[in-house]
Order: structure tokens, then C-alpha cells, then sequence
């Protein structure tokens, strides 16, 4: 298996520097950023100045697009997601997209299916439940 | 999908700032010189978050700058072929249309797009249903699957498609208005 062309999230087949490297839900990454941006902001007064595009560009990104905005929420998705064996990437994708039914899980995260792990339609809807129920709770 | 890894560079210094404040002189310089740059192994490089080691630095024949390499932390953002993701639309035409997912560039072609949506011309160009109960316009969000990638030398490009279960539009700012 060489390079890009065998790349593919779905099968879980990413480079496995990325494979082993911690992978961070949107809404930890934007604690992550919030953060640094404040700290930019206490050493000069123009932060903007600072920073790059990239920065940004992510930085609003993952406001938008973060289900959990209470740091003790986010700290729980990711407990709760880590008691079922997931892969990093799994547990991103399911702690960004929060998928409502089974059906849609596997739809975002084939990959739960294969691999040979003890994962049936039940256990996943209970790990959905426990989801939901933290957003609701938040 | 961001990340959290270590990176390794080397980075060269002149001797000028040699001194008490030399690791504070290297760690600016390095966050100056990667955030925010692109590369298509890593990815973006959004932040820096943290210095894992300085090594021993190596004093360069005839200019006397130093190469020291240093191991930093940082959060990457980095698509990947068959990852579902949340993006926002920037713009639509009548070759499909463009959206955005932090600092990645995706386009959805309109063969990408379901056959029931067709094109609407007009100051806010957009993809209809027939019975006009989903519209894909500027600032919509949507859900994608990025189904190919195109790495230049700073920037990554991706395709994406919405023709699948459980993919579209996740609102819509013209339903509210």
C-alpha cells in the first residue's frame, strides 16, 4: 500500500502518522484556539495582526460547527466515545457530526462495522443515547 | 479532520540573537515561519500549542548560523479522501458549487449534486428542490463527503459530493429571513 491513492477515511486506511496522532473533535479544537487567541490578545493589542488566514479561517470554522460549547461536555463526549474501542478519527467524526440514528452512524463511520469489532446495532444506539443525553443536559 | 502531532524543523538563527532570551528568539521565529503554512503531507498548520525539545544546535561552516532542530506540537487540519465533514457554503454557479471547511476549499460539481435540485439563476444563485423545500445558496451549511484531494505547494484542494444517504444541507439562512 503506497501513498495517496490507497487513502481512504471511510475504510480508515489514512497515513499512519495521522492513524496513531491524536485526533481533536471540532469543539476541542476551538477551546485549543480560543485560548491561544486570547493569550495573543493580552500581548498586543492587535491580535489580527498576528495571526494567519489559516488560523482564522479555523478559528471560525469550528465555532460554527462545534456541538458542545462547555469544556466539561466536551471532556465527557470524549470520555463516553473512548469506552467503545473506537479509532481517534472514528471518534471525532462521530463527536462532530452527533449522527441521530444507527442507520446514519454507520452512514458517517463505516468503518465501525469492520475491523471485527464486537459492535452491534445496540451498542451503537446506546452510545448515540449517551450523546444526545450530554447535549441535552449542557 | 484536526489533529494534534508533533513536527520536527530545523530551524537556523542568526548569531545576533544569541543570548539569554535564545530558545524565546527560536520559538517566535518558528511560529512566524510554520503557522498557518500548508504542506500536502501534514496538512495545514493552524497552531503551534507547545516546544517537546530544542536539540543541540550545529554552527554552519563560513556564516556562523546556527541549525537547531526542534520538536513542537501543533493542531493541523487535514481532509481526507472518504471523510464526511460540515462546510459552509462560499459560493454557487451553474457548475456546482464551492464551500468551505477552515481553510480548505471544496467543490461540489453539480453532477455531485442531487438530480432533483436544479440551478437558479438570479442575485442569489441557487440549487432548488422541485417543491422548493431545500435550497443550497451563499452561507448554507452543509454536510460532504470529500471524494478526492489535489495538493498543491501551500494550499490543498478538495471535491466533495452531496449525492449520498444522510448528506445536504443542515440549514439554510435563507429559510429563517
Amino acid at each position: 500500500m503506497s501513498g495517496e491513492e490507497e487513502e481512504n477515511a471511510a475504510e480508515l486506511k489514512i497515513p499512519d502518522e495521522f492513524l496513531k496522532a491524536k485526533c481533536l473533535m471540532n469543539c476541542e479544537v476551538a477551546l485549543i484556539l480560543e485560548h491561544k487567541y486570547e493569550q495573543l490578545q493580552q500581548m498586543s493589542e492587535d491580535p489580527m495582526n498576528q495571526i494567519s488566514q489559516v488560523f482564522e479561517k479555523s478559528l471560525q470554522y469550528v465555532k460554527r460547527f462545534s456541538r458542545y460549547k462547555n469544556p466539561d461536555a466536551v471532556r465527557q463526549v470524549r470520555e463516553i466515545l473512548s469506552r467503545y474501542q473506537l479509532a481517534e478519527f472514528e471518534l471525532s467524526v462521530l463527536g462532530n457530526l452527533c449522527p441521530e440514528t444507527v442507520e446514519e452512524a454507520l452512514a458517517m463511520v463505516p468503518s465501525i462495522k469492520t475491523r471485527g469489532r464486537a459492535h452491534d446495532d445496540d451498542a451503537i444506539e446506546k452510545m448515540l443515547n449517551d450523546l444526545s443525553l450530554i447535549k441535552k443536559f449542557e | 479532520m484536526f489533529f494534534h502531532i508533533v513536527l520536527e524543523r530545523n530551524m537556523q538563527l542568526h548569531p545576533r540573537h544569541f543570548g539569554r532570551d535564545l530558545r524565546d528568539k527560536l520559538v517566535t521565529k518558528l511560529m512566524k515561519d510554520v503557522e498557518g503554512t500548508c504542506s500536502g503531507r501534514h496538512g495545514f498548520i493552524v497552531a503551534i500549542t507547545g516546544i517537546e525539545n530544542v536539540g543541540k544546535g550545529l554552527i554552519r561552516d563560513g556564516t556562523g548560523f546556527v541549525t537547531f532542530p526542534v520538536k513542537y506540537q501543533c493542531v493541523v487540519f487535514r481532509p481526507f479522501k472518504g471523510e464526511i465533514l460540515e462546510a459552509v457554503v462560499t459560493m454557487v454557479n451553474k457548475m456546482g458549487f464551492f464551500a468551505e471547511a477552515g481553510p480548505v476549499q471544496i467543490f461540489v460539481s453539480n453532477h455531485l449534486i442531487p438530480d432533483d435540485m436544479e440551478f437558479q439563476t438570479g442575485d442569489m444563485p441557487n440549487y432548488t428542490t422541485s417543491d422548493g423545500s431545500v435550497k443550497i445558496q451563499k452561507e448554507s451549511e452543509v454536510r460532504l463527503k470529500i471524494i478526492g484531494t489535489r495538493v498543491d505547494a501551500t494550499e490543498i484542494f478538495c471535491i466533495g459530493t452531496i449525492k449520498d444517504d444522510f448528506l445536504g444541507v443542515i440549514s439554510d439562512p435563507g429559510a429563517t429571513s
